[in-house]
């Protein structure tokens, strides 16, 4: 087998110097070692006096202990037989690893190191020592990684000895902790062991190793185990690993654009990729709501009537595939062309049309509700930040390189960005903290106008849409007006809103974003709010097929909504490029503008949610369109659009989108949704629900039905007891409230733990830099200081676990 | 799965799948890219755990590492000997930590091995004055660079020491939602 290497072996002085080693397991290493080295403490970390079971990730020392560590330089280079050792390890396979009865040896030392044999069949030999992670947050301690021996925190050697830690102590302490290691991963479940072994800053090596060891362990553990109940729930709990990791491989197998995602990442950074992202998981939505619809309510609609009863006249002409109506309206597309029968001839193949309408939006509408709660509540976790901090230096050295970014020009780009915005922060003379009054008045007065006037202009857009849609014809290519003028509305204003930037002035530029955002939103949903009222109120008295109808409104509002996207992207981008680099130089190539095309696709997709109910396959049309919208929106990102200049929280933003589907959008769609359902009377001369007051009471008659049957008695009893009672959901709500009041005192409790916390952190510092006190105090607050950073942590893990 | 490859045995496959981030599919997918490194050392068949390593200068060369400005630093932290050779498993290794789901303080221990530049468990000004330029390809003047740089300290510090230890770095990250995102590579 080949090595290259560059240096030509690994005994690399200037490398192994700084480090702090390992634990020698080599019996001839031993003995050598320690005598040649008596200053050099080869036990890089303080385990805190030994009892310790630090559930932490770090501990510290302060600095004032370094220095007389950091001069003693003489450390044996262990490279070369470790590199030996460990390869040797390499290639046990699992299944010669030895059974437990053997692992009482390793923990026999003696002086003499007889124990540690470097024997090819045991797996103890050559581990490196663990460190414990702490099982259930996943949190883990830091480790050396492979045989480079980097510990990440080289420790006094004076402290350790001031510890009174003799280094067989500390040996031990190590295998102790490995061993403690392997005996907690064999005690957690699958899921959590894997999570525990992926998340050990371990090379894959050693992870590979301890897993082996946890593997082996189990084995011996069931082969004494003859409890078929164990083994039972083991396959059951391994078939759904299986089954896990085949959805997610079959996932992955269709995985749209990867190469795209990569591509635009590459060039544009995460920020603009964000926005693609979202585009991917909306439509993810969509592609399960059509399959489901699909599946539940068209293919037994067509199976049982393959051709619609179109009434004589009306024929398919082009304009269909604008408006909805006409040809469209009598087909499956719409509630209306769906029979109210129940379907088939009898048990088994009855098939009841209502009860399928029904469940199938009911259950997606809860799934969606679900999968987004879940992410946004998952967002918010990783994404939470517990103090504002403002964009600093540090920041901007450390964490805001983006290293996804692989195209040249815009590595490039990025680090005159970086440069740029570093000498400006240089360069900022101190903020006035206060403006004059006078100032702020006017300021206070300027914002006060601004959103005065986004929102007047929100609610007149909001009324001239009522008037004109109760005053709009049923003419085909008039009904066309409406939806234009929304899209219009929504195109244009939003570039008002973003004049109001000239005449603002936010102290943080994010508060900008945020206003601009706010605006929209308050824009779209108001428009939207309105049109649903009309649909409900107006509509629904005045048709006759009156959700066929709805539903081909929301077609129309699609499409157009679709056309003006495009139309906006021309003319944000497209014409923006050509204006800012031919006409008028200074504006320059423009910006992927991400929150506005956010705000669309959420807007896009509140529509889509409104109309599942009234119009089963408008997901079809929302899947071409989002797959249109992508290429058109890369290429026109690719050929127009420069990467963003200023490093942004587009984390938080993308937390804050996730949250905006979710409140208004959302919960809009459905509470629209259940309003009509619960609510409003069915057309009776279509759709799968006429003839029955409301939609709902297509359950009541199924309850009463099932009552009949002796088998069923407990569904009725969940029924009428459960569903149907409001003291069941009142104290439901009670509950969750007292629930919600106690996790946040405890967390507004830890909160103020950690300030304090921090605060010590900086006392036991200073008071270690001040002066040569006696050994023993430093002793004592290097401990002291150990448990209170390991608390910090601890906290702060949970707070975030 | 049905596959019938023959670069990995199932326990192999396994082991990956159970330590690392990936999956099989990208496991694979991984060997086809580590292997067009350097086709004639890097066999196609790993069922007996070959013992190869591919040099740095071969690494950084890949599109995704290549425009990197750590490029150096990031092979170095996950090489075993330190000089940047990786094996297959520490290619496995580095590009699982780069993912997108490994969670925050992995990635923030990498990060900081990444940074400290000698190699000492301590982000000292010497460190971040060669990640500052780095980043903005030596552009700033030497007042500007130390300025930066005493600025980062001061603002990060949390013990006083004058150097950034793995606690200040962590609780930094912490407070950067977007660290999460962006130290991350597709590959």
């Amino acid at each position: 087998m080949s090595h290259y290497n560059n240096t030509g072996g690994y005994n690399n002085p200037a490398y192994h110097d700084s480090d702090t080693l390992e634990i020698d397991r080599s019996p001839s290493r031993k003995s050598q070692s320690h005598h040649s080295n008596p200053h050099g403490n080869p036990y890089p970390r303080d385990d805190g006096a030994g009892g310790e079971r630090g559930r932490s990730d770090l501990q510290q020392l302060p600095g004032g202990v370094q220095s007389s560590y950091n001069d003693a330089q003489e450390r044996v280079p262990w490279g070369g037989w470790q590199e030996g050792s460990w390869r040797g390890r390499d290639s046990i396979p699992m299944g010669l690893l030895p059974p437990r009865s053997e692992s009482p040896r390793w923990q026999q030392h003696d002086l003499n190191h007889s124990g540690y044999q470097i024997d090819q069949a045991t797996h103890y030999d050559t581990t490196p020592p663990v460190r414990l992670p702490s099982a259930t947050s996943g949190h883990v301690s830091m480790r050396f990684r492979g045989s480079r021996k980097m510990s990440l925190f080289p420790v006094g050697e004076a402290a350790l000895g001031n510890l009174g830690l003799s280094e067989d102590d500390i040996r031990n302490e190590m295998e102790n902790e490995e061993q403690n290691l392997v005996q907690e991963l064999v005690a957690m479940s699958t899921r959590d062991r894997i999570k525990a072994i992926r998340d050990l800053p371990m090379s894959f090596d050693d992870k590979k190793h301890i897993r082996g060891q946890v593997l082996a362990l189990k084995s011996f553990k069931k082969s004494r185990q003859l409890n078929c109940f164990a083994d039972c729930s083991k396959t059951v709990s391994l078939a759904f690993r299986r089954c896990g990791a085949n959805m997610t491989l079959a996932k992955q197998t269709l995985e749209l654009w990867r190469g795209t995602m990569k591509e635009v990442g590459g060039k544009f950074g995460t920020g603009v990729l964000s926005y693609f992202k979202f585009l991917k998981w909306l439509l993810m939505f969509n592609i399960f709501s059509f399959l489901v619809n699909f599946g539940f309510i068209t293919i037994p609609q067509l199976i049982y009537h393959p051709t619609p009863d179109i009434p004589a006249g009306v024929s398919f002409k082009g304009l269909e595939i604008l408006t909805g109506a006409g040809y469209f309206s009598h087909t499956v597309m719409y509630y209306g062309g769906y029979s109210n029968k129940t379907q088939g001839t009898g048990g088994l193949s009855e098939y009841n049309m209502q009860l399928a309408y029904f469940f199938t939006v009911a259950a997606y509408m809860v799934l969606c509700g679900a999968a987004l709660i879940y992410s946004m509540a998952s967002s918010f976790r990783k994404k939470y930040v517990l103090a504002d901090s403002g964009l600093g230096g540090a920041w901007q050295l450390l964490c805001s390189w983006d290293f996804s970014v692989t195209n040249e020009k815009a590595v490039r780009q990025r680090k005159n960005n970086l440069r740029i915005q570093l000498k400006e922060s240089l360069s900022e003379k101190v903020q006035v903290a206060l403006l004059p009054l006078t100032e702020r008045l006017k300021h206070y007065g300027v914002f006060l106008g601004t959103w005065l006037l986004s929102t007047g202009m929100a609610l007149g857009c909001g009324t001239s849409v009522y008037f004109l849609s109760s005053g709009s014809l049923l003419e085909e290519a008039a009904t066309l007006l409406l939806p234009f003028v929304v899209s219009l509305i929504n195109l244009v204003v939003p570039l008002f809103y973003s004049l109001f930037k000239k005449i603002e002035h936010y102290s943080n530029p994010r508060m900008q974003v945020y206003a601009i955002i706010v605006r929209n939103v308050i824009l779209k949903m108001s428009i939207l709010g309105i049109l649903c009222y009309y649909w409900m109120k107006d509509v629904a008295n005045t048709f006759s097929c009156w959700e066929s109808i709805v539903g081909q409104a929301l077609y129309r509002l699609v499409i157009m909504d679709f056309l003006f996207i495009m139309l906006g992207s021309f003319f944000g981008e497209f014409l923006s490029n050509v204006i800012g680099t031919k006409c008028i130089q200074s504006l320059g190539v423009p910006e992927f503008d991400v929150a506005r095309n956010v705000l669309d696709l959420i807007y896009a997709q509140t529509l889509a949610w409104i109309g599942i109910y009234f119009s089963p396959l408008l997901p079809v049309i929302q899947i071409i369109k989002f797959f249109i919208l992508f290429y058109l929106k890369k290429v026109s990102l690719t050929q127009n659009c420069q990467p963003p200049r200023r490093a942004g929280r587009a984390a938080q933003m993308q937390t804050i989108f996730i949250a905006i589907l979710f409140f208004p959008s959302f919960v809009g769609a459905l509470s629209m949704v259940a309003y009509t359902v619960w609510t409003l009377p069915p057309s009776d001369k279509c759709g799968p629900f006429r003839g029955l007051n409301t939609t709902f009471s297509a359950i009541q008659i199924w309850m009463d039905d099932l009552n009949r049957v002796d088998a069923f008695q407990w569904t009725v009893w969940i029924y009428q007891h459960v569903i149907r009672s409001e003291i069941f959901y009142f104290l439901v709500s009670l509950i969750i409230l007292v629930f919600i009041y106690i996790f946040r005192q405890i967390t507004q409790g830890r909160q103020l733990l950690i300030i304090l916390l921090r605060q010590q952190i900086v006392n036991v510092s200073s008071s270690e830099l001040s002066g040569p006190t006696c050994l023993v105090h430093q002793s004592c607050c290097v401990r002291s200081g150990c448990v209170y950073v390991m608390m910090l942590l601890k906290c702060r893990s949970n707070i975030f676990s | 799965m049905g596959n019938k490859q023959t670069i990995f045995t199932d326990e192999q496959l396994d082991a990956y799948q159970d330590c690392t981030f990936f999956t099989r599919k990208e496991i694979l997918r991984l060997h086809g890219r580590y292997h067009e490194l350097a086709p004639h050392l890097v066999p196609m068949d790993y069922t007996n755990e070959p013992d190869v390593t591919i040099p740095l200068a071969l690494i950084v060369s890949m599109p995704e590492l290549n425009e990197n400005p750590f490029r150096n630093r990031i092979v170095e932290s996950f090489s075993e000997d330190g000089a940047g050779n990786l094996s297959f498993n520490d290619f496995v290794d580095m590009f699982s930590v780069l993912s997108e789901t490994a969670p925050r303080e992995l990635k923030a221990i990498y990060a900081f091995k990444i940074y400290d530049f000698n190699v000492d468990n301590f982000l000292c000004k010497e460190d971040l004055e060669k990640t500052l330029n780095k980043l903005t390809r030596e552009e700033l003047s030497p007042e500007e660079v130390t300025l930066v740089c005493e600025k980062a300290i001061e603002e990060a510090d949390l013990d006083g020491d004058s150097k950034l230890s793995f606690a200040d770095f962590e609780n930094m990250i912490t407070r950067a939602p977007d660290f999460l995102s962006t130290f991350h590579i597709r590959i």
